[in-house]
Protein backbone atom coordinates (compact mmCIF):
# COMPACT_ATOMS: atom_id res chain seq x y z
CA UNK A 1 0.00 0.00 0.00
CA UNK A 2 2.36 2.90 -1.13
CA UNK A 3 -0.18 5.40 -2.00
CA UNK A 4 -2.77 6.26 1.07
CA UNK A 5 -4.46 9.17 -0.50
CA UNK A 6 -7.70 8.63 -0.55
CA UNK A 7 -10.40 10.95 -1.98
CA UNK A 8 -10.49 14.83 -1.08
CA UNK A 9 -13.56 16.14 0.16
CA UNK A 10 -13.97 19.77 0.57
CA UNK A 11 -15.33 20.93 3.84
CA UNK A 12 -17.94 23.60 4.53
CA UNK A 13 -18.93 24.70 7.85
CA UNK A 14 -21.56 27.33 9.30
CA UNK A 15 -20.67 28.96 12.46
CA UNK A 16 -23.54 30.12 13.80
CA UNK A 17 -27.48 30.36 12.63
CA UNK A 18 -27.71 33.41 10.21
CA UNK A 19 -23.78 33.10 9.99
CA UNK A 20 -22.72 32.21 5.99
CA UNK A 21 -21.82 28.59 5.14
CA UNK A 22 -17.72 28.68 4.29
CA UNK A 23 -15.44 26.96 2.59
CA UNK A 24 -13.40 25.53 5.87
CA UNK A 25 -10.72 23.25 4.29
CA UNK A 26 -10.28 19.80 2.81
CA UNK A 27 -9.93 16.17 4.26
CA UNK A 28 -9.10 13.23 2.45
CA UNK A 29 -11.44 10.10 3.39
CA UNK A 30 -12.31 6.38 2.20
CA UNK A 31 -16.12 7.88 1.89
CA UNK A 32 -18.08 10.65 2.57
CA UNK A 33 -19.27 9.09 6.03
CA UNK A 34 -15.97 8.72 7.33
CA UNK A 35 -14.92 12.53 5.48
CA UNK A 36 -17.79 13.94 7.77
CA UNK A 37 -16.63 12.17 10.93
CA UNK A 38 -12.76 13.57 10.08
CA UNK A 39 -14.03 16.83 8.86
CA UNK A 40 -15.52 16.87 12.29
CA UNK A 41 -12.09 15.75 14.46
CA UNK A 42 -10.42 18.52 11.90
CA UNK A 43 -12.27 21.66 12.14
CA UNK A 44 -14.98 21.70 14.47
CA UNK A 45 -12.86 23.75 16.29
CA UNK A 46 -12.32 26.57 14.09
CA UNK A 47 -14.37 28.25 14.44
CA UNK A 48 -17.40 27.21 16.12
CA UNK A 49 -20.08 25.20 14.35
CA UNK A 50 -23.44 24.50 14.14
CA UNK A 51 -23.55 22.85 10.56
CA UNK A 52 -21.17 20.99 8.57
CA UNK A 53 -21.09 19.83 4.86
CA UNK A 54 -18.59 17.69 3.04
CA UNK A 55 -18.27 17.26 -0.48
CA UNK A 56 -15.96 15.41 -2.80
CA UNK A 57 -14.01 17.42 -4.98
CA UNK A 58 -13.88 15.84 -7.75
CA UNK A 59 -17.82 16.60 -8.07
CA UNK A 60 -17.10 20.16 -7.63
CA UNK A 61 -16.92 22.51 -10.47
CA UNK A 62 -14.29 25.31 -10.19
CA UNK A 63 -13.73 28.42 -12.44
CA UNK A 64 -11.71 31.53 -11.87
CA UNK A 65 -13.17 34.70 -13.02
CA UNK A 66 -10.17 34.75 -15.85
CA UNK A 67 -11.10 31.17 -17.19
CA UNK A 68 -14.73 32.13 -17.66
CA UNK A 69 -13.64 35.37 -19.35
CA UNK A 70 -11.33 33.55 -21.70
CA UNK A 71 -13.93 31.02 -22.60
CA UNK A 72 -17.52 31.29 -20.93
CA UNK A 73 -19.58 28.41 -19.67
CA UNK A 74 -22.12 27.06 -22.00
CA UNK A 75 -25.91 27.65 -20.73
CA UNK A 76 -27.25 24.66 -21.85
CA UNK A 77 -26.97 21.02 -21.22
CA UNK A 78 -27.71 17.45 -21.65
CA UNK A 79 -30.12 15.64 -19.41
CA UNK A 80 -32.26 16.80 -16.24
CA UNK A 81 -31.65 19.57 -14.12
CA UNK A 82 -30.79 19.13 -10.88
CA UNK A 83 -29.96 21.48 -7.89
CA UNK A 84 -26.42 22.74 -7.16
CA UNK A 85 -25.03 24.92 -3.97
CA UNK A 86 -23.27 28.12 -5.47
CA UNK A 87 -20.15 29.19 -3.57
CA UNK A 88 -18.11 32.37 -4.25
CA UNK A 89 -15.05 33.41 -3.52
CA UNK A 90 -15.49 36.98 -2.84
CA UNK A 91 -11.90 38.50 -1.71
CA UNK A 92 -8.64 37.20 -2.39
CA UNK A 93 -8.06 36.15 1.17
CA UNK A 94 -12.05 35.29 1.80
CA UNK A 95 -13.28 31.93 2.51
CA UNK A 96 -15.74 30.69 -0.34
CA UNK A 97 -18.84 31.39 1.05
CA UNK A 98 -22.60 29.94 -0.15
CA UNK A 99 -24.03 32.44 -2.40
CA UNK A 100 -27.07 30.06 -3.16
CA UNK A 101 -28.58 27.77 -5.14
CA UNK A 102 -29.30 27.39 -8.91
CA UNK A 103 -31.08 24.40 -11.02
CA UNK A 104 -29.54 23.07 -13.79
CA UNK A 105 -28.17 19.85 -15.93
CA UNK A 106 -24.40 20.37 -15.68
CA UNK A 107 -21.76 21.37 -13.33
CA UNK A 108 -21.07 23.89 -16.21
CA UNK A 109 -24.23 24.90 -16.87
CA UNK A 110 -24.77 26.42 -12.85
CA UNK A 111 -22.15 28.09 -13.26
CA UNK A 112 -23.84 29.90 -16.22
CA UNK A 113 -26.68 30.74 -14.21
CA UNK A 114 -25.10 31.47 -10.99
CA UNK A 115 -23.50 34.86 -13.51
CA UNK A 116 -26.92 35.28 -14.50
CA UNK A 117 -28.44 35.24 -11.07
CA UNK A 118 -25.47 37.14 -9.12
CA UNK A 119 -23.71 38.73 -11.77
CA UNK A 120 -20.28 37.92 -13.59
CA UNK A 121 -18.25 40.14 -11.47
CA UNK A 122 -19.92 38.90 -7.81
CA UNK A 123 -16.58 36.35 -7.24
CA UNK A 124 -13.12 35.82 -8.01
CA UNK A 125 -13.74 32.02 -8.13
CA UNK A 126 -17.02 30.25 -8.67
CA UNK A 127 -17.94 26.80 -7.31
CA UNK A 128 -20.79 24.63 -8.32
CA UNK A 129 -21.36 21.44 -5.81
CA UNK A 130 -24.27 19.62 -6.83
CA UNK A 131 -26.64 18.88 -3.61
CA UNK A 132 -27.06 15.53 -4.14
CA UNK A 133 -23.52 14.90 -4.15
CA UNK A 134 -23.19 16.72 -0.22
CA UNK A 135 -23.58 15.02 2.76
CA UNK A 136 -24.67 17.56 5.95
CA UNK A 137 -24.13 16.93 9.45
CA UNK A 138 -27.67 16.27 11.05
CA UNK A 139 -28.98 19.23 12.78
CA UNK A 140 -30.96 17.19 15.66
CA UNK A 141 -26.89 15.63 15.86
CA UNK A 142 -25.51 19.55 16.36
CA UNK A 143 -24.91 18.41 20.43
CA UNK A 144 -22.76 15.33 20.05
CA UNK A 145 -21.31 16.53 17.03
CA UNK A 146 -20.30 20.41 18.01
CA UNK A 147 -20.67 20.79 22.03
CA UNK A 148 -17.88 18.58 22.96
CA UNK A 149 -15.23 20.58 21.30
CA UNK A 150 -16.37 23.86 23.05
CA UNK A 151 -15.01 23.06 26.40
CA UNK A 152 -11.67 22.03 25.30
CA UNK A 153 -10.04 25.33 24.76
CA UNK A 154 -6.69 23.32 24.67
CA UNK A 155 -8.12 22.41 21.00
CA UNK A 156 -8.10 25.70 19.84
CA UNK A 157 -5.24 26.55 17.82
CA UNK A 158 -5.55 30.10 19.34
CA UNK A 159 -4.31 28.60 22.44
CA UNK A 160 -0.90 27.87 21.38
CA UNK A 161 0.30 31.28 20.40
CA UNK A 162 3.56 29.72 18.91
CA UNK A 163 4.05 32.48 16.10
CA UNK A 164 4.42 35.28 18.17
CA UNK A 165 6.56 33.44 20.82
CA UNK A 166 9.13 32.16 18.60
CA UNK A 167 8.72 35.92 16.74
CA UNK A 168 9.74 36.91 20.50
CA UNK A 169 12.44 34.61 21.11
CA UNK A 170 13.79 35.46 17.30
CA UNK A 171 13.42 39.34 18.20
CA UNK A 172 15.76 38.62 21.62
CA UNK A 173 18.23 36.57 20.35
CA UNK A 174 18.80 39.31 17.91
CA UNK A 175 19.45 41.95 20.27
CA UNK A 176 21.74 39.33 22.41
CA UNK A 177 23.74 39.15 19.37
CA UNK A 178 23.80 42.36 18.35
CA UNK A 179 24.97 43.10 22.24
CA UNK A 180 27.66 40.85 21.68
CA UNK A 181 28.93 42.24 18.24
CA UNK A 182 28.58 45.66 19.73
CA UNK A 183 31.16 44.87 22.98
CA UNK A 184 33.82 42.96 20.37
CA UNK B 1 -25.88 4.66 53.64
CA UNK B 2 -23.25 4.93 50.49
CA UNK B 3 -20.50 3.82 50.88
CA UNK B 4 -17.84 6.37 49.94
CA UNK B 5 -14.73 4.57 49.93
CA UNK B 6 -16.61 1.48 48.09
CA UNK B 7 -17.78 3.94 44.57
CA UNK B 8 -14.75 5.49 44.88
CA UNK B 9 -12.73 1.86 44.35
CA UNK B 10 -15.35 1.56 41.17
CA UNK B 11 -15.14 5.22 39.99
CA UNK B 12 -10.85 4.92 40.05
CA UNK B 13 -11.30 1.24 38.31
CA UNK B 14 -13.26 3.03 35.44
CA UNK B 15 -10.86 6.52 35.19
CA UNK B 16 -7.60 3.52 34.80
CA UNK B 17 -9.73 1.57 31.86
CA UNK B 18 -10.24 5.33 30.13
CA UNK B 19 -6.25 6.40 31.55
CA UNK B 20 -4.68 3.29 29.92
CA UNK B 21 -6.67 2.80 26.98
CA UNK B 22 -6.41 6.38 26.02
CA UNK B 23 -2.76 6.07 26.66
CA UNK B 24 -2.63 2.88 24.23
CA UNK B 25 -4.29 4.82 21.53
CA UNK B 26 -2.04 7.85 21.72
CA UNK B 27 1.10 5.93 20.88
CA UNK B 28 -0.89 5.97 17.39
CA UNK B 29 0.01 10.25 17.43
CA UNK B 30 2.10 10.15 14.37
CA UNK B 31 1.60 6.88 13.23
CA UNK B 32 -2.31 6.55 12.20
CA UNK B 33 -2.81 5.47 8.08
CA UNK B 34 -3.48 9.08 7.40
CA UNK B 35 -3.28 12.79 8.32
CA UNK B 36 -6.69 12.89 8.91
CA UNK B 37 -7.17 9.39 10.95
CA UNK B 38 -4.15 10.89 13.20
CA UNK B 39 -6.04 13.75 14.14
CA UNK B 40 -9.11 11.91 14.97
CA UNK B 41 -7.64 9.17 16.71
CA UNK B 42 -5.27 11.65 18.90
CA UNK B 43 -8.47 13.91 19.73
CA UNK B 44 -10.35 10.62 20.80
CA UNK B 45 -7.21 9.65 23.16
CA UNK B 46 -7.24 12.97 24.74
CA UNK B 47 -11.14 12.54 25.25
CA UNK B 48 -10.32 9.41 27.50
CA UNK B 49 -7.92 10.51 29.02
CA UNK B 50 -9.78 13.91 29.95
CA UNK B 51 -12.66 11.25 30.98
CA UNK B 52 -9.95 9.25 33.02
CA UNK B 53 -9.75 12.83 34.90
CA UNK B 54 -13.40 13.25 35.51
CA UNK B 55 -13.75 9.60 37.57
CA UNK B 56 -10.94 10.37 39.35
CA UNK B 57 -12.16 13.92 40.77
CA UNK B 58 -15.24 12.46 41.97
CA UNK B 59 -13.41 9.32 43.27
CA UNK B 60 -11.00 12.34 45.38
CA UNK B 61 -14.27 14.46 46.61
CA UNK B 62 -15.95 10.92 47.82
CA UNK B 63 -12.75 10.74 50.15
CA UNK B 64 -11.77 13.81 51.20
CA UNK B 65 -8.87 14.89 48.65
CA UNK B 66 -7.70 17.54 47.32
CA UNK B 67 -9.50 17.04 43.35
CA UNK B 68 -6.79 19.23 42.02
CA UNK B 69 -3.51 17.17 43.26
CA UNK B 70 -5.51 13.41 43.04
CA UNK B 71 -5.65 12.66 39.55
CA UNK B 72 -2.07 13.62 38.45
CA UNK B 73 -0.77 11.33 41.90
CA UNK B 74 -3.03 8.65 40.59
CA UNK B 75 -1.81 8.38 36.94
CA UNK B 76 2.18 9.28 37.95
CA UNK B 77 2.78 8.26 41.57
CA UNK B 78 0.98 5.09 41.55
CA UNK B 79 2.70 1.78 41.66
CA UNK B 80 1.44 -0.82 38.22
CA UNK B 81 0.39 -3.30 40.43
CA UNK B 82 -2.38 -0.78 42.13
CA UNK B 83 -4.13 -0.20 39.05
CA UNK B 84 -7.43 -1.70 38.27
CA UNK B 85 -7.46 -1.28 34.39
CA UNK B 86 -8.91 -4.17 32.18
CA UNK B 87 -5.93 -6.22 30.49
CA UNK B 88 -8.06 -5.42 27.36
CA UNK B 89 -7.30 -2.03 27.40
CA UNK B 90 -3.47 -2.00 28.07
CA UNK B 91 -2.47 -5.00 25.38
CA UNK B 92 0.04 -3.58 22.70
CA UNK B 93 -1.61 -1.50 20.27
CA UNK B 94 -1.17 -4.09 17.12
CA UNK B 95 -2.04 -3.12 14.14
CA UNK B 96 -5.39 -0.60 13.04
CA UNK B 97 -7.53 -3.47 12.63
CA UNK B 98 -6.96 -4.26 16.29
CA UNK B 99 -6.56 -0.98 17.68
CA UNK B 100 -10.28 -0.02 16.53
CA UNK B 101 -12.02 -3.05 16.99
CA UNK B 102 -10.58 -2.59 20.88
CA UNK B 103 -12.32 0.82 21.22
CA UNK B 104 -15.42 -0.27 19.52
CA UNK B 105 -15.49 -3.38 21.87
CA UNK B 106 -14.86 -1.12 24.55
CA UNK B 107 -16.74 1.71 24.13
CA UNK B 108 -20.58 0.08 23.05
CA UNK B 109 -19.53 -1.66 26.52
CA UNK B 110 -19.25 1.99 27.83
CA UNK B 111 -22.50 2.87 26.17
CA UNK B 112 -24.44 0.63 28.24
CA UNK B 113 -22.85 1.60 31.47
CA UNK B 114 -22.99 5.37 30.96
CA UNK B 115 -26.61 5.10 29.80
CA UNK B 116 -26.99 3.54 33.52
CA UNK B 117 -24.44 5.90 34.97
CA UNK B 118 -26.56 8.81 33.98
CA UNK B 119 -29.35 7.44 35.95
CA UNK B 120 -27.51 6.93 38.61
CA UNK B 121 -29.31 8.12 42.39
CA UNK B 122 -25.67 9.90 42.67
CA UNK B 123 -26.56 13.20 41.41
CA UNK B 124 -22.97 13.97 40.67
CA UNK B 125 -22.20 10.89 39.28
CA UNK B 126 -25.10 11.10 36.49
CA UNK B 127 -24.13 14.44 35.92
CA UNK B 128 -20.37 13.29 34.86
CA UNK B 129 -21.91 10.28 32.94
CA UNK B 130 -24.17 12.01 30.85
CA UNK B 131 -21.57 14.53 29.82
CA UNK B 132 -18.90 11.75 28.74
CA UNK B 133 -22.01 10.06 27.00
CA UNK B 134 -22.86 13.18 24.38
CA UNK B 135 -19.01 12.94 23.83
CA UNK B 136 -18.67 8.78 23.46
CA UNK B 137 -21.58 8.94 20.78
CA UNK B 138 -19.03 10.16 18.06
CA UNK B 139 -16.04 7.74 19.37
CA UNK B 140 -18.70 4.61 18.82
CA UNK B 141 -19.27 6.03 15.48
CA UNK B 142 -16.05 6.72 14.71
CA UNK B 143 -14.82 2.84 15.54
CA UNK B 144 -17.94 1.18 14.09
CA UNK B 145 -17.76 3.08 10.50
CA UNK B 146 -13.80 1.40 10.77
CA UNK B 147 -14.62 -2.06 12.00
CA UNK B 148 -17.66 -2.41 9.54
CA UNK B 149 -15.46 -0.87 6.44
CA UNK B 150 -12.32 -3.40 7.50
CA UNK B 151 -14.27 -6.46 7.98
CA UNK B 152 -16.39 -5.67 4.35
CA UNK B 153 -13.36 -4.32 2.44
CA UNK B 154 -10.74 -6.53 1.19
CA UNK B 155 -9.06 -9.83 1.73
CA UNK B 156 -6.57 -8.73 3.85
CA UNK B 157 -8.48 -6.13 5.95
CA UNK B 158 -11.06 -8.62 6.55
CA UNK B 159 -8.06 -11.21 7.81
CA UNK B 160 -6.84 -8.52 9.91
CA UNK B 161 -9.90 -7.73 11.87
CA UNK B 162 -10.91 -11.20 12.24
CA UNK B 163 -7.40 -11.86 13.60
CA UNK B 164 -8.08 -9.10 16.15
CA UNK B 165 -11.07 -10.32 17.21
CA UNK B 166 -9.28 -13.54 17.51
CA UNK B 167 -7.04 -11.93 19.55
CA UNK B 168 -9.44 -9.99 21.92
CA UNK B 169 -11.75 -11.68 22.39
CA UNK B 170 -10.88 -13.73 25.64
CA UNK B 171 -9.98 -10.03 26.89
CA UNK B 172 -13.28 -8.40 26.01
CA UNK B 173 -14.99 -10.85 28.52
CA UNK B 174 -12.83 -8.90 31.32
CA UNK B 175 -15.56 -6.53 30.53
CA UNK B 176 -18.31 -8.10 32.43
CA UNK B 177 -16.39 -8.85 35.56
CA UNK B 178 -18.15 -7.19 38.71
CA UNK B 179 -16.18 -3.65 39.25
CA UNK B 180 -14.12 -3.32 42.82
CA UNK B 181 -16.65 -1.71 44.90
CA UNK B 182 -19.33 -2.69 43.08
CA UNK B 183 -20.83 -5.46 45.40
CA UNK B 184 -20.45 -3.00 48.06
CA UNK B 185 -23.29 -0.42 46.61
CA UNK B 186 -26.90 0.02 47.22
CA UNK B 187 -29.02 -0.52 44.59
CA UNK B 188 -29.54 2.48 42.07
CA UNK B 189 -26.10 4.15 42.24
CA UNK B 190 -24.30 1.86 39.32
CA UNK B 191 -25.91 -0.44 37.01
CA UNK B 192 -25.00 -4.17 37.05
CA UNK B 193 -22.31 -5.32 35.38
CA UNK B 194 -23.27 -8.48 34.54
CA UNK B 195 -26.57 -7.37 32.95
CA UNK B 196 -24.61 -4.73 31.07
CA UNK B 197 -22.47 -7.67 29.92
CA UNK B 198 -25.22 -9.48 28.30
CA UNK B 199 -26.57 -6.30 26.37
CA UNK B 200 -22.96 -5.67 25.09
CA UNK B 201 -23.07 -9.42 23.92
CA UNK B 202 -25.71 -9.18 22.33
CA UNK B 203 -25.01 -6.03 20.70
CA UNK B 204 -21.61 -6.84 19.41
CA UNK B 205 -22.15 -10.10 18.15
CA UNK B 206 -25.19 -8.50 16.11
CA UNK B 207 -22.90 -5.96 14.52
CA UNK B 208 -19.45 -7.90 14.28
CA UNK B 209 -21.56 -10.76 12.22
CA UNK B 210 -22.98 -7.91 10.05
CA UNK B 211 -19.28 -6.65 9.65
CA UNK B 212 -18.12 -10.63 8.12
CA UNK B 213 -16.05 -11.54 11.12
CA UNK B 214 -17.12 -14.42 13.12
CA UNK B 215 -16.76 -15.05 16.89
CA UNK B 216 -14.84 -18.36 17.20
CA UNK B 217 -16.68 -21.28 19.25
CA UNK B 218 -15.41 -22.19 22.31
CA UNK B 219 -14.27 -18.81 23.10
CA UNK B 220 -14.01 -18.16 27.14
CA UNK B 221 -16.98 -16.88 28.57
CA UNK B 222 -18.43 -14.15 31.65
CA UNK B 223 -17.28 -17.82 33.79
CA UNK B 224 -14.00 -16.86 34.16
CA UNK B 225 -12.94 -13.13 33.83
CA UNK B 226 -9.54 -11.80 34.40
CA UNK B 227 -9.25 -10.02 37.09
CA UNK B 228 -8.56 -5.95 37.17
CA UNK B 229 -5.83 -6.69 39.70
CA UNK B 230 -3.90 -8.88 37.33
CA UNK B 231 -1.63 -7.46 34.45
CA UNK B 232 -0.16 -8.55 31.45
CA UNK B 233 4.07 -8.64 31.18
CA UNK B 234 3.67 -5.42 29.00
CA UNK B 235 1.76 -3.51 32.05
CA UNK B 236 4.57 -2.26 33.78
CA UNK B 237 7.09 -1.22 30.83
CA UNK B 238 3.92 1.03 30.19
CA UNK B 239 3.44 2.24 33.58
CA UNK B 240 7.28 3.03 33.48
CA UNK B 241 7.35 4.92 30.39
CA UNK B 242 4.10 7.01 31.26
CA UNK B 243 5.41 7.90 34.93
CA UNK B 244 8.78 8.58 34.24
CA UNK B 245 9.28 12.04 33.71
CA UNK B 246 6.65 12.82 36.76
CA UNK B 247 9.03 10.64 39.18
CA UNK B 248 12.34 12.51 38.34
CA UNK B 249 10.65 15.37 40.43
CA UNK B 250 7.52 14.68 42.01
CA UNK B 251 7.08 18.24 43.95
CA UNK B 252 7.47 19.44 40.36
CA UNK B 253 4.63 21.82 39.30
CA UNK B 254 3.30 21.78 35.91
Amino acid sequence: MNDTQWPRYEVFQQEAEGKPVLHNGTVHAADIELALLNARSVFARRPDATQMWVAPAEQITSRTREELAADPPAAEAAGAAEAYYIFGKLAEQAQASLLGEVGAASGEAAVAAALAQFGAEAALRWWAVPAAAVLKSDPADAGPMFAPAREKTYKDQAEYPVVTMMRQLRAKANTNHKDTENTK
Amino acid sequence: MLDHKALARYLIALADDELILGHRNSEWTGHAPILEEDIAFANLALDEIGHSRLWYELAADLLGEDRARFPDRQVFLRPAEEFRNLQLVELPRGDWAFSMLRQYLFDVFEQHRLAGLSESTQASLAEVAARIRTEEIYHLRHTRAWVTRLGLGTEESNRRMQAALDALWPYARGLGGALPGEAGLPAGVVPDSAALYEAWLAEVSAFLAEAGLTIQPGSPDLQSPISRADHSSDFAALIEEMQSVARLDPEATW
